[in-house]
């Protein structure tokens, strides 16, 4: 039944997963496949029409996740989290190799550049978010001298977590984002002190390096496999705007079976130790999701001979 | 019949797998709220393992705390890709090491007579330690300490996984950015999330 169908990685996972253990081949493991499959990857052009959008609210949703893409800016951003304060500095213009500028001002005076990618551009994003969550629109307050509208994303279940989001009235870009945890309380917030829109450059225009939003299998309700690596035992999965990644590795032998986790800001980092008959098993998600969701992503996993 | 009645006939038939799916949720949230229920499946598995010729399990040597000092005398986090293997290498030092001391009677060294000075019959069963097989009589001294160390032990593992959690987070959470900056609106933000402390080689690659 099972078909390791979806094997995409995006090229930023086909590069980075090599620190885990090749003895992780030993465990070719997947996503359980639930009766309700999307049987083949779901690509949608940005000029595919995939669903109405016709509320306001859907409406501001759908400009948001466009000017995400689209946008030119450089900007000072404050982040903020229980705990941490950083202010960066972020540039859209793409570097060498096809990716924004981030630059944290808290500690240094010569901080170092990383690299950022740019976001999915489908409009199938917009569809899965909304069919996901509840968008409510308000009128917003002004931020970084813009004048802002507050699109609120509730979730219809309880896999998800809330966001306020404050749109540029204009350009429907994201202005300031602020997470909610189960009980309300927020996680993680991030605001621009300043932005400068700009146009794109023709290199922009010629070179975005994007990368193509390709839905796989649902493996829990609203969630997505968009790329998996099942020899190294690595999986992403979204709802189109909350990602998980989950990890697989070997379980030291003797280790005792048992789950734990952390928080960081929105990022909820769960592990969970296994024994099946394929070996011990470390099963570890991350991801900006409410705890029921990472268990429910670590249930998901199976190792091949358990496979129906 | 007494509810204690009834759950010692639950227990008991949670043991012999003859407890249906009702029971034996009822009987396991009953063990989890009662003390002396917990004994008695204890004591029942005791029994139930020499009557069968297997060494008694020795429940209160935590194997867990070995692998949360070997946690917490690691190093600092490294950029070396390599270092999530030396975690996992070193946490099986800790079990193997752990582990040695399940094969020592956990009477070793210690003043608790190895014969039980409690009534009842005691099963003679060879390469094993005497229990007291009579679950009638008195209740044994020892099961308290060992319930409290169970409990010692359950919280240990689950602060040994939560410190796994940390530990992983600290070691994924580049690549995990990586994935989720996609889906963001404002995409460097997921890499913001990660302390600079915290950030390794594949987070900025």
């Amino acid at each position: 039944m099972f078909a390791f169908r979806n094997r995409i990685s995006t090229p930023a996972l086909q590069n980075k997963g090599r620190c885990l253990s090749s003895v992780a081949t030993l465990f070719a493991l997947c996503l359980l496949m639930p009766t309700l499959v999307v049987a083949q990857p779901d690509v949608a052009s940005p000029s595919d029409p995939v669903c109405s959008l016709d509320t306001p609210p859907e409406q501001a949703l759908f400009k948001m996740l466009q000017a995400s893409a689209h946008q030119r800016y450089e900007g000072t951003v404050l982040y903020e989290r229980a705990g941490s304060r950083q202010f960066v500095t972020v540039s859209s213009h793409i570097d060498s190799a096809g990716q924004g500028v981030l630059r944290r001002m808290n500690a240094q005076a010569d901080p170092l550049p990383e690299s950022w990618p740019v976001p999915f551009d489908s409009p199938q994003r917009a569809c899965d978010v909304a069919t996901v969550y509840l968008p409510t629109l308000d009128s917003g307050r002004t931020i970084a001298g813009r004048a802002t509208q507050r699109l609120t994303l509730r979730p219809r279940d309880t896999l998800r977590l809330t966001h306020y989001i404050d749109i540029d009235d204009v350009t429907g870009f994201a202005l300031a984002m602020a997470t909610m945890g189960s009980e309300g309380n927020m996680l993680e917030r991030y605001e621009y002190a300043s932005i400068d829109y700009q146009s794109a450059s023709e290199r922009d225009l010629l070179d975005t390096g994007q990368t193509e939003y390709e839905r796989g299998r649902r493996v829990v309700p609203g969630y997505f496999v968009l790329s998996e690596d099942a020899d190294r035992g690595v999986f992403v999965v979204s709802d189109g705007l909350a990602t998980a990644s989950i990890f697989v590795e070997p379980l030291p032998p003797g280790a005792p079976v048992g789950e734990g986790a952390v928080i960081e800001g929105a990022t909820l980092t769960y592990t969970r130790g296994v024994r099946s008959a394929a070996g011990g098993l470390l099963i570890s998600v991350l991801g900006e999701v409410p705890m029921v969701t990472a268990r429910l992503l670590a249930d998901a996993v199976r190792p091949p001979r358990e496979q129906s | 019949m007494t509810a204690e009645e009834r759950d010692r006939e639950a227990l008991s038939a949670l043991m012999d797998g003859e407890a249906q799916d009702l029971e034996l949720r009822r009987t396991l949230e009953a063990t989890a709220c009662d003390g002396s229920l917990r004994d008695r499946w204890q004591r029942q598995h005791r029994v139930r393992e020499v009557l069968h010729g297997q060494a008694a399990s020795f429940t209160d040597i935590d194997i867990s705390k070995g692998v949360l000092q070997a946690l917490e005398t690691e190093k600092p986090v490294s950029r070396n890709p390599l270092w999530s293997m030396a975690v996992a290498a070193s946490v099986t030092l800790a079990v193997v090491m752990g582990g040695q001391q399940l094969l020592l009677p956990s009477t070793a060294g210690s003043p608790v007579p190895v014969v039980s000075e409690l009534g009842g019959a005691v099963v003679p069963v060879l390469g094993a330690q005497p229990v007291q097989a009579s679950l009638g009589g008195k209740a044994l001294v020892g099961p308290t300490r060992q319930m409290v160390n169970v409990q010692d032990s359950s919280q240990n593992v689950a602060a040994v996984y939560d410190r796994l959690a940390l530990d992983r987070y600290r070691a994924l959470s580049g690549r995990h950015a990586a994935a989720a900056a996609y889906n963001h609106p404002a995409p460097y933000i997921s890499y913001v999330r990660i302390p600079e402390s915290h950030l390794d080689t594949s987070a900025t690659e």
